[in-house]
Order: C-alpha cells, then sequence, then structure tokens
C-alpha cells in the first residue's frame, strides 16, 4: 500500500507545481491513458504469474486491432461483435505463443521474442503498413466516454477488467491451478494440475487483453494504425513490465497482485503525465521510467532475498 | 598418529531439526575412515560442515590442530580438505583437463597453458585407470567417467584431507578396484581420507576406521574396523530394536486388491516388476539410494511411463497418462520425497496447498471456488493432523519441516485417494512428528486405504509394512513378510540385497 501512499504524493506535488496539471481536460486525458497501461500491464501480469514473459503484446495488440479495424470499416461488422472478434484473434496469437512454448519447451522470452517479430511483420504485409480511419463513430465515441466531466471511460473499463482478473486468480479453480503451476511447476504437476494448459491458458489471456488494449487505444486514436505501439510493438514493453514489477507481481511466478498492477500502471501514467506537463523532454521521461523499472526489480530480488534470510533465522 | 581433522561436539540444527546434536569425529593422518550412518543420521550435514558449505551452531573444527571457521567453499580447500561430492560439479561443455585442473590452471605469460593442463590431467586420468583423452567435452563421457573425472579433480589438489561422500555410487566393480588401490597408496603416502558409502563390501574392504551417525549423534566413534564385524556396524547404523513402535494390529481383507502390477517395464529402466496391494495394507518399498523405488512410483503417476506388463487397478487393466487422471479418475496418489521442490509450493498458503487436489472437484459453475468451502474442506484436515500454523493463511515456507511434512500428506487426504504412494515420509522430521506421521499412515490403512511405503528408513519400514519388497537396480529382490520383529527383518531384508549383490 505503499505505492497508493506514493500516488497520492506524486499527485499532489503535480497539482501544486503545475495548476494544470488537475483541470478537467488534463485529468480526462490523464485517465485515458491510465486505462490503456492497466490493461496493457494486465496482460503482462497473466503471463508473469506462471514465471514467464510474453514480448509480444505490443504486437499482438496491433495485429488484433488491425483485423477489428478491417473488419469495421471495411467489412461493416457492428462495433460490439468486431471488437470481440478482435479480442479473440489475439487470444488465438496468444494462444500460440503459449502452445510454442509448451511444445518447444524454450522459455517464453525466446519464443514471444520471434512472434513479436513474426506477428508485426506479418501485419504490416497484409495492410500494407495502411491504416483504418474512418472507423463507425460508434467505436471512435468510445473514446470520448467522459464521466463527472474528467474521468475517461477507459479507467471504468480497465478497472471493470482488473476485478474480473482478481476474481479469477482468487476465486475459480484454473486462476488458482495457473498461479500454483507459476510458483511451483513439478509440485503442481504431481498434484494433478494439467501445468502446460495453464500455461497455454495464461498466454491466451495475456493476447485478449493485449488486443483490448489495443481497442482501447484505436478508440482513442480514432484509427486503427499499424505504428500506434512503436516499432515491431515495442513502445508497449515498459509499461507492461513496469505496472506488474512496480505493483509486486513476482518475475519468478506464483504470486500477483492485480490492484498492485492497477497501481502500478497508475503511478507510470501520472509521472509520465506530470512531467510531461513540466516541460520536461520525453526522452528524460523515458530514462527515468527505465531507472524506475531497474529500482523496482532490485526491490524484487531484495524481496526474494530477505523471505530467503527470514526462513533461515526461523 | 597425529589427529589431522577433528571436530568436537558439533550441533546443528535446521528449521524442525536437529541434524547434529553434539557430534565428535577424528581423522588421522594414513587411515582411510569410513562414516557411516542412514540416511537422516547426519553424514551430510557433518560433511557439509566440513567442506564449509554450512557452518555449525555450536562446537569446533580444527585443521592440523588449528581451530577452522570456514566462511565457504573455497576456505575448506584452501585449508587442505579436498571432497568428492554426491552431486555432479563438472561443467559439461568443458574439456575432461579443464574440468580436472579447474581449480589451479597452470598460465603462461597470462593465458592458459593447455599444453600443461592436458599433461598435468592425464597423469591423474593415467592413475585412476581412465581412459579418456584430456581434450574431449565432459558431456560426452558416460556417467561413471564423469565420476572419475570427479575423482580426479578432488585428487589432483593433493590435499592431504580427503573427503569421499559416495564415490562409487555410479562406477563399474573394476573401477572401484582401480580407485581402492589408489585410495590405499595415498594412504600409505600419509593423506587421511573420509569414505561415506551405503555398501558395507566396500567399507569393509578399504577402510580402517569407522564412525557411525545415528539421529544426528555418534553411535560410536574411530572404532578399528578390525576389531568389529559386519553385524556390529549394522547395529550401530539401525541401532535399537525399542524404536520399532508397537501400532497394534490391522487386519485387511485380503481379497480386495486396489493395486496390481504385472511385469512391468518402465521408461525409467524397470524390468519385470510385480506387485500386489490390497486395500487396508501398508506394502513396504526397501532398497538402498538408487533402487528405483520413487521413480517406480512416478511411473506409475505418468509422470514417466509403463513402457511393457500390465498395471491393474481395482481388478481393471489402467492406463495412466498423467498425474490429473492418476489422481482423478485411479484415485492415486504421491507424497513426495523431496517436499521442497515436488511436494509443496513453499510461497503460497496453507490453505492453497492442501486444497489444490480437490479445487476441480470444489469448484462450481464456471470454476467458482467459494473460499468457505475450501476453508471447511481444509480446516478439519489441519485439526486432524495438528498442524500448527497460525492461520489457514500462513505460507508454508515458514512453517517447520515436521509440519510442512504433515501439509503435505493433508493435501491428499484431501484428495480422498485409495491408493496412496508415500515416499520417505520422515526424513529429516523431528521425532515426535515422525511419531505422529506413523501412527496416521496406520490409521489410514487401517480405515481401507492401500498404501505403497517407500522408506529407506528400516525400523520405519518394519514398524509399518505389512509386507516389504526388497528393491534394487530398478528390480524387485524379493519379498519378506514383516512379523514386526526388527533383528529378523533386518537379516531378511540385508540378506536379500546381498544375494543380488554376489549374483
Amino acid at each position: 500500500m505503499g505505492l497508493a501512499l506514493l500516488i497520492v504524493v506524486l499527485v499532489a506535488i503535480f497539482a501544486t507545481v503545475n495548476p494544470g496539471f488537475a483541470s478537467p481536460f488534463n485529468l480526462f486525458s490523464l485517465t485515458r491513458v491510465m486505462g490503456i497501461d492497466m490493461v496493457i500491464g494486465f496482460s503482462m501480469m497473466v503471463v508473469l504469474v506462471t514465471g514467464g514473459l510474453n514480448l509480444a503484446v505490443g504486437s499482438i495488440g496491433v495485429a488484433a486491432v488491425m483485423v477489428g479495424g478491417w473488419a469495421m470499416q471495411v467489412q461493416g461488422v457492428p462495433v460490439l461483435p468486431a471488437m470481440a472478434m478482435a479480442v479473440a484473434f489475439g487470444a488465438f496469437l496468444g494462444w500460440i505463443n503459449g502452445q510454442l512454448t509448451v511444445r518447444i519447451g524454450v522459455h517464453s522470452f525466446i519464443v514471444t521474442l520471434a512472434t513479436m517479430s513474426i506477428f508485426f511483420g506479418a501485419m504490416i504485409v497484409l495492410t500494407k503498413a495502411e491504416s483504418f480511419n474512418a472507423l463507425p463513430g460508434a467505436f471512435v465515441d468510445l473514446g470520448r466516454l467522459r464521466y463527472w466531466g474528467f474521468v475517461s471511460g477507459m479507467l471504468p473499463a480497465a478497472l471493470i477488467v482488473g476485478v474480473g482478473l482478481w476474481l479469477f486468480f482468487n476465486r475459480t479453480s484454473l486462476g488458482r491451478e495457473i498461479l500454483a503451476a507459476g510458483a511451483n511447476l513439478e509440485a503442481a504437476r504431481l498434484s494433478g494440475i494439467r501445468v502446460e494448459r495453464t500455461i497455454v491458458v495464461a498466454h491466451a489471456m495475456s493476447g485478449g487483453l493485449a488486443a483490448l488494449a489495443g481497442l482501447m487505444l484505436a478508440a482513442r486514436n480514432g484509427a486503427a494504425l499499424p505504428s500506434m505501439a512503436g516499432h515491431i510493438g515495442m513502445s508497449w514493453l515498459l509499461p507492461a513490465f513496469l505496472a506488474p514489477v512496480l505493483g509486486g507481481t513476482l518475475l519468478t511466478g506464483g504470486v500477483i497482485s492485480v490492484v498492485g498492477t492497477a497501481l502500478g500502471a497508475a503511478m507510470v501514467t501520472i509521472i509520465t503525465n506530470g512531467l510531461l506537463q513540466l516541460q520536461v523532454g520525453e526522452f528524460w521521461v523515458q530514462m527515468f521510467l527505465g531507472l524506475i523499472l531497474l529500482a523496482a526489480v532490485l526491490l524484487d530480488r531484495l524481496r526474494g532475498v530477505m523471505a530467503e534470510r527470514r526462513r533461515q533465522v526461523r | 598418529m597425529t589427529a589431522v581433522l577433528e571436530v568436537r561436539g558439533a550441533e546443528k540444527s535446521f528449521p524442525g531439526v536437529k541434524a547434529l546434536d553434539g557430534v565428535d569425529f577424528v581423522l588421522r593422518a594414513g587411515e582411510i575412515h569410513a562414516l557411516l550412518g542412514e540416511n537422516g543420521a547426519g553424514k551430510s550435514t557433518l560433511i557439509k560442515i566440513l567442506t564449509g558449505i554450512h557452518e555449525p551452531d555450536r562446537g569446533e573444527v580444527r585443521v592440523f590442530g588449528q581451530a577452522v571457521h570456514f566462511a565457504n567453499a573455497r576456505a575448506a580447500i584452501e585449508a587442505g580438505i579436498s571432497a568428492v561430492h554426491q552431486e555432479r560439479n563438472l561443467i559439461p561443455r568443458m574439456s575432461v583437463a579443464e574440468n580436472i585442473m579447474l581449480e589451479n590452471l597452470p598460465q603462461r605469460l597470462g593465458f592458459v597453458d593447455y599444453a600443461e593442463v592436458n599433461r598435468q590431467a592425464l597423469l591423474w586420468l593415467e592413475r585412476l585407470g581412465l581412459e579418456v583423452a584430456p581434450e574431449r567435452a565432459v558431456r560426452t563421457l558416460s556417467v561413471a567417467q564423469m565420476q572419475l573425472v570427479e575423482i580426479a579433480k578432488a585428487l589432483v589438489l593433493e590435499a592431504k584431507i580427503l573427503l569421499m561422500d559416495e564415490p562409487t555410487a555410479s562406477i563399474t566393480p573394476h573401477e572401484t578396484d582401480v580407485l581402492f588401490g589408489l585410495l590405499r597408496q595415498l594412504r600409505d603416502q600419509g593423506a587421511a581420507i573420509v569414505f561415506v558409502s551405503h555398501k558395507l563390501e566396500e567399507v569393509f574392504a578399504l577402510c580402517d576406521t569407522v564412525t557411525v551417525l545415528r539421529d544426528g549423534r555418534n553411535a560410536c566413534h574411530a572404532v578399528p574396523l578390525a576389531e568389529i564385524d559386519r553385524a556390529a556396524v549394522v547395529k550401530f547404523m539401525i541401532g535399537r530394536e525399542e524404536r520399532v513402535a508397537k501400532l497394534g494390529t490391522k487386519p485387511f481383507d485380503a481379497t480386495a486388491t486396489a493395486l496390481r502390477l504385472e511385469d512391468v517395464a518402465t521408461s525409467f529402466g524397470h524390468a519385470g516388476v510385480s506387485l500386489e496391494l490390497r486395500r487396508g495394507e501398508i506394502l513396504g518399498l526397501y532398497g538402498l539410494v538408487g533402487a528405483g523405488r520413487s521413480e517406480l512410483a512416478k511411473a506409475l503417476l505418468g509422470v514417466g511411463h509403463v513402457t511393457g506388463g500390465r498395471v491393474e487397478v481395482a481388478g481393471k487393466e489402467a492406463s495412466i497418462p498423467d498425474v490429473t487422471t492418476a489422481l482423478h479418475r485411479y484415485r492415486i496418489g504421491y507424497i513426495s520425497e523431496d517436499r521442497k521442490a515436488e511436494g509443496l509450493i513453499l510461497i503460497h498458503d496453507v490453505a492453497s496447498n492442501i486444497g489444490v487436489t480437490i479445487w476441480r472437484r470444489l469448484a462450481g459453475m464456471l470454476g467458482w471456488l467459494a473460499e468457505g468451502r475450501v476453508r471447511r474442506a481444509v480446516a478439519p484436515l489441519v485439526d486432524k493432523l495438528q498442524v500448527r500454523t497460525p492461520s489457514l493463511r500462513q505460507r508454508v515456507g515458514n512453517l517447520s519441516g515436521g509440519n510442512q511434512q504433515k501439509v503435505s500428506v493433508a493435501k491428499w487426504l484431501a484428495a480422498e485417494v485409495d491408493i496412496l504412494i508415500v515416499d520417505e515420509p520422515t526424513v529429516g522430521i523431528d521425532i515426535k512428528t515422525k511419531t505422529d506421521l506413523h501412527e496416521l499412515i496406520w490409521q489410514l490403512a487401517k480405515d481401507g486405504k492401500a498404501i505403497l511405503l517407500i522408506s529407506s528408513d528400516m525400523p520405519e519400514m518394519v514398524a509399518l509394512a505389512d509386507r516389504i519388497l526388497v528393491m534394487g537396480g530398478f528390480r524387485v529382490l524379493g519379498e519378506v513378510l514383516n512379523d514386526h520383529d526388527y533383528g529378523r527383518m533386518s537379516r531378511a531384508i540385508m540378506a536379500h540385497i546381498h544375494e543380488a549383490e554376489a549374483a
């Protein structure tokens, strides 16, 4: 809960230093990005708990959005079914990651590094790098949803996803099994859990969440752009790792914190937004976020070492 | 002769268990000293203290008369103690010679002098009778050859004190003979050697003196082997007959077969394994380390697989592709010997660790798990087994060893299996909890479960099992009907093992 406190302090500082920070206009754009960053963070979180990772979150997000954009703009599929298609396609790409990880038996780092490139490349080839910028109004309006004058609809949407994930990992047998397998694969296997399936499910969920984040971003932009997650989707990676790691999801797997990931994402967004408002250059912000990630990883290691110490003392 | 290594009153505790409780050990120059004891007796803890891996809580270690405190393994090597460990410590991609010379690579002008590395390594390979080129990569060697490289690596330091922990576990009788010749030669040149082995023949063939540990204490201390016989050593090792607890009688239905194996072969290398386990019966699987008992259990569970013969569960032929099927269709459970790596999820809480086998059963629509339902299923077991934990939310990693083991038993009780395979249930566990667990296993059988008990603890075996199958080399060597008379049973079991060794 130190994280929540830190966020309050940060908000207070930014609001004092720069009155523009607390303006309804800025808060609206802040909460919009915050919601998207949270879902990106969740997308990484669900594979981190298996002890793996998914470098292809950005690639999958963009690829799925292009499918959704094509369905809406070219095929005239209604908005909701088209969004469902995009999420299903993202989940399918994640499922491929999961299957490859389990079948080949290498770490998901290598698998998703390869698929990051493959998915993105294929998407560029198929779309000829052109965007879908005549999306239906009903879809684009989702990005303009605004509550109480300053909260973007993206934030409540992300929070609802978070509640769903919390319930899944804490209150369903499959969610608990994913955590058990992530913490100790052999013990889980010998307890009768189909551990391979847990890994595939986690990757499919990651893909689906990445697609959702992509849709949210497309709604904000008002267009489905191949470039919206940077080159081969890499500009998503920093928020994707920062949110769960800051939030206390262990990189070694088996421990999850949905609330922490949401708070972690909130913090990243606030820092970025606050610093940019203060006219700090974007590269400085990037550098700063990198430092925070390093600090968070060190903290993660330290927690592990401390836990080990305590065990030995007993 | 002078003592080169002396341990006085060494004590070492781990969570929940006192591994060493005032152990003395004296090693003199020019002797080969056997260090014996059952699993869990404290041998490996003592070795780890001597090699700087653990520090003793109390007591002192003297090397060449000097009190020493090893901060790490390096310090022990520098003090002149060289060791061959049970675990492999070779670097697979490096050459044989590099591995052997690793601690002290000859150099010229700051570069490694490979000609010299190979030349020196070759000397030791020849002395060990190992005919492999020094340039060969270690990963291309056989297990026996690796073992010999490991030994060469310890010898090359020319330490005055040499610790050998089961050095012959994976080498052939011929290679053993060559090794023994070399060890005798080193002894005659004044080296002091500690020799740990489960094979008593080797101990009597090679060693001069013996120290036996039991339950973390000296059962005997530096006794010349010329003065005692094999029976006396065995008695020191497994000790008092009163340790065989009286558990009463437990009639069972001789016709209700729960598990039957007929001429089973497995992917681990078992051949011709047949056995029959009835409901209410405890069938013991006794054997030395490496006899293939845990592997048999794992093959039955679907971790490895059965490649030949027939497996029947409750009278019907069974094929078990994975643990999920073993648990949910055939109701077979397995309490692992390695509770930290395979039995428990240390970073999760008590409720999760026990509940893991039954989540699927407790879950409602869409896999919904009501917390109350899990708690109601788990809490009675925590009470029944008297797991000492502040709450169900406590991390299992924070419990003592004995309580951890209770948790790993509880999860299979929760699963309500019919057949329970119990693998070394009381290794490294304090006496009180050990007795509790024995009574529990007994009671489970009495309630109608079929139990396959794997144990290297002979008193435990004699106390609990109805019949004992003796295993060795991934086969069943023989069967002993247990009459709970310790002396008779241990002789009968040993006879089967020796028969196989002689053959």
